[in-house]
């Protein structure tokens, strides 16, 4: 196997390899869901009215008496409106809002350029040509300059820079030197079109050895992703929905309760130590949380 | 070498100083308290104190049971238990909130915007040990370090570079104890992570690992309220007797025979109050008797060990005794067969047994619970109470208890009913679940041990002075404006009593505190004086 082949199944290796990361971080958390309530509001499955104020079902006299209504619509806007648009930090920090914008909007934009570079390795008609050319640029502008603020912003607020660790500098570096090789094998006569499909069917020829870097970067930052902090697309999921807007209660015949029970069923492996948390044969019940 | 106390990295929380960061430069308060001079002072740390506990992270001490070692193999020993409470923190000892603190430990992305929601850094002029993220970054450097693969392997590379010493343990410690676990730092985090559920966190492993938590709570606190029936020590005789007086006095002050129904087997409400008012504020739990008499409920009181003490104190530093609570508590309302639980003017008793303890008991096991306000609210629309709101007409502002409010979404109740009955409420800027706590949540308002009292009225208190300030405009200064702050929550009300006590705003400009319910009474068509004492 040549060095231009091996490169391309390891970068479709490490492509698989982000997918098959990510979904165990998904599965580790959602294994982890039975917990305790915290909810917060607004809580928007609360419905349209009640989440503009924060509002819930506690505001009813005998609310367990009444049928519930939820709304999964105003739901799946809000958890749209702060994955896609980082809402609350547009409200909350509107200077850290712009690099972290396009920064975030960038990286959205280039997987959907990657997955219309499959299009585009087989149909070569000029008008998909330029539409995802369009799509790239703006894909590579857009995570390329939010890269770079997010940089001189860790480097240059105090306040961020003494919580900064250096792999939190390493992470940003790792997909400025990405972006940077990506731009530049586009912009130096790489056929991205012809590069694709030679990976896709692997019957890479040659590549040039910008593009080599290009994809052995790539694929190291794939795999790293999601076992780096950088994985918090899965946590936002579980942080919000499952733990700030979970305020389903425990009533007979929920969800919750089989939940509970299920949990009850299969007890702790390990306790606490103080001597209170120890149970007793008065009161079976400590030492559960 | 001088400390920068605004930019303290995470590592320096084992630096070897007397005190980290003291409290030197605190927001200025609004008009007249930016220049009247009536801010008190602190009190200075005694030699002694510092000696025996740990005063090494801003001078105050919260853990009064935390007791420096005396020998290397008591400190070793300390360290050593930590660790393994650390690591159990992340196991399925903690599975009741495993997810919602790997979430935090894991993925915050350190942009701070949870900083500018917490009154506390505000307060402080944005000391970086009140910084919500910062008691949570030590926590997650020492767990890197101890019991991660990247941590070990990479060490500081990966920011596992706090060293854990007793020092530094005793200082995380008292940074737990430097949050009202309001939790409004949540709702400003982009990624939705819980720095205010992490602080508990700290809390439960030094309690239910170390054994070591704060006398008001622990030992004063839940253990004597599962010994005795009360945080307060109120015993069952002693209730009864404390019932008896405030009917004798409503019938004086009032002309009533309002009756308080006991241990009423069978009644629609079962009342749970925070026994404290029955002690510090009788007028309130009178109220309720009123109201409820003069709009025909069927309701009781519980005479019963853990029916008529409805705080639990367990929900601010340890699972294990909250259950011990909630469950005890479930337990004396099935046995009177009521139908509901309603909560009084107590907001972490509304989210103890209204939200926490929904999760704890099996539903056969749990009665339903609600809170007081809906229950008011429906009152008051239903026209089963009649209003002269002239009778309050006098500028009111309300104060929105978080645990009601922010972790309850009780929202609209409390200010229906202020509509009805004060022509002159106005709301304090943020309010809703936007609030600030009064800063004594999670326990802050009970925990006097040392000089903690200084850091609730000066530091934890202070937005909320601020936002009373601003809440009264131009009339806050004027002493012949009487002004009332209304705050349905004993330790929300606890604490305002303390900040207006010790700024001498009561005395110097007339404003003063009560509960909703009194506000209520003191409307009452059928009221033929004042319920209200400073009218």
């Amino acid at each position: 196997m040549d060095g231009a082949t091996l490169v391309s199944v390891l970068l479709l290796a490490a492509l698989a390899g982000f997918l098959v990361l990510s979904a165990l971080k998904f599965w580790k958390y959602s294994r982890l869901s039975t917990h305790g309530r915290f909810d917060l509001y607004p809580v928007p499955k609360e419905g349209a009215d009640k989440v503009r104020y924060g509002g819930s079902y506690f505001e009813e006299s005998e609310w367990w008496a009444k049928e519930r209504t939820t709304s999964l619509s105003t739901e799946v806007v809000e958890i749209m409106k702060e994955m896609f648009f980082i809402k609350t930090l547009f409200e909350r920090q509107r200077s850290l809002w712009w690099a972290s914008f396009l920064f975030h909007a960038g990286v959205y934009v280039l997987f959907g350029w990657s997955v219309l570079l499959i299009l585009g390795a087989f149909v070569r008609a000029d008008f998909v040509i330029a539409v995802i050319n369009v799509v790239g640029e703006l894909g590579f502008a857009f995570a390329a300059v939010g890269t770079v603020l997010l940089l001189v912003r860790r480097l240059t607020d105090e306040a961020s820079r003494v919580y900064m660790a250096p792999a939190d500098y390493f992470n940003l570096v790792l997909i400025l030197a990405v972006l940077v090789t990506g731009i530049a094998s586009w912009t130096t006569g790489a056929n991205v079109y012809d590069v694709a499909a030679q990976v896709l069917t692997l019957s890479v020829v040659e590549l040039p050895a910008l593009v080599m870097v290009h994809f052995v970067l790539l694929g190291v930052m794939m795999v790293y992703i999601p076992v780096s902090k950088m994985g918090h697309y899965a946590g936002k999921f579980f942080s919000f929905h499952r733990v700030l807007w979970d305020n389903d209660p425990n009533l007979p015949g929920s969800k919750v309760e089989r939940n509970m029970r299920a949990a009850a069923a299969a007890p702790a492996q390990t306790a606490w130590s103080a001597p209170h948390t120890r149970p007793t044969q008065t009161d079976p019940s400590a030492s559960e949380e | 070498m001088s400390v920068n106390t605004k930019h303290l990295k995470a590592s320096d929380i084992s630096r070897d100083v007397d005190v980290l960061s003291p409290v030197d430069d605190l927001m200025t308060l609004p008009s007249p308290y930016d220049a009247n001079g009536l801010e008190p002072k602190f009190k200075e740390l005694k030699p002694g104190w510092a000696e025996e506990h740990c005063a090494s992270l801003d001078g105050f001490i919260a853990l009064d049971t935390l007791k420096r070692p005396e020998t290397q193999e008591e400190e070793d020993e300390f360290v050593e238990k930590f660790l393994v409470g650390l690591e159990k923190l992340f196991q399925d000892a903690n599975k009741g909130a495993l997810q919602p603190l790997q979430l935090v430990t894991e993925f915050c992305a350190k942009c701070n915007t949870c900083s500018e929601a917490c009154h506390i850094f505000q307060a402080s002029n944005g000391d970086e040990i009140y910084r919500p993220s910062y008691r949570v970054d030590v926590l997650r450097r020492m767990y890197k370090r101890h019991f991660t693969p990247s941590g070990k392997l990479l060490g500081g590379f990966v920011g596992a570079d706090v060293d854990v010493s007793w020092e530094s343990i005793a200082r995380l410690g008292e940074m737990a104890y430097r949050c009202n676990l309001c939790r409004r730092c949540a709702q400003a985090c982009p990624l939705g992570l819980d720095n205010g559920l992490a602080a508990k966190e700290i809390r439960k492993l030094f309690s239910q690992e170390l054994g070591i938590a704060p006398t008001p709570v622990h030992k004063k606190g839940t253990v004597l309220q599962l010994e005795v029936g009360s945080t307060t020590g109120l015993t069952r005789p002693a209730l009864l007797d404390t019932i008896e007086f405030i009917e004798e006095d409503i019938e004086e002050r009032t002309g009533r025979a309002v009756k308080f129904p006991i241990d009423k087997e069978g009644a629609d409400v079962l009342l749970l109050h925070n026994a404290g008012e029955f002690i510090a504020w009788p007028d309130n739990p009178a109220a309720f008797a009123i109201l409820l008499d003069e709009a025909g409920v069927s309701w009781t009181l519980s005479s019963e060990l853990m029916g008529y003490d409805g705080v639990n104190y367990g929900i601010w530093y340890d699972d294990v005794q909250a259950k011990k609570v909630a469950l005890a508590q479930f337990e004396v309302a099935k046995k009177l067969g009521v139908k509901r639980i309603v909560v009084g003017e107590c907001g972490h008793a509304h989210k103890a047994i209204g939200v926490a303890a929904d999760r704890m008991a099996a539903s056969e096991d749990k009665v339903p619970v609600e809170s007081f306000l809906p229950l008011m609210a429906q009152l008051v629309r239903e026209g089963r109470l009649a209003f002269d709101p002239s009778k309050n007409d006098f500028p009111i502002t309300l104060h929105d208890p978080c645990n009601m409010v922010r972790q309850m979404g009780i929202v609209q109740p409390q200010r229906e009913i202020l509509r009805a009955i004060a022509p002159q409420f106005r709301e304090m800027t943020p309010h809703g679940v936007d609030n600030y706590c009064c800063g004594g949540g999670s326990g802050f308002a009970i925990m006097n041990s040392y000089n903690f009292g200084d850091f609730r009225d000066k530091v934890s208190a202070r937005k909320k002075l601020e936002q009373i300030i601003n809440a009264f405009g131009d009339e806050f200064s004027d002493p012949s404006v009487l002004k009332c702050v209304c705050a349905p929550c004993s330790n929300c009300k606890g604490t305002i009593r303390d900040i207006l006590k010790a700024y001498k705003v009561t005395a110097k400009y007339n404003v003063h505190y009560t509960g909703l319910v009194e506000l209520m009474v003191n409307a009452l068509v059928s009221m033929e004086q004042p319920y209200l004492e400073f009218l």
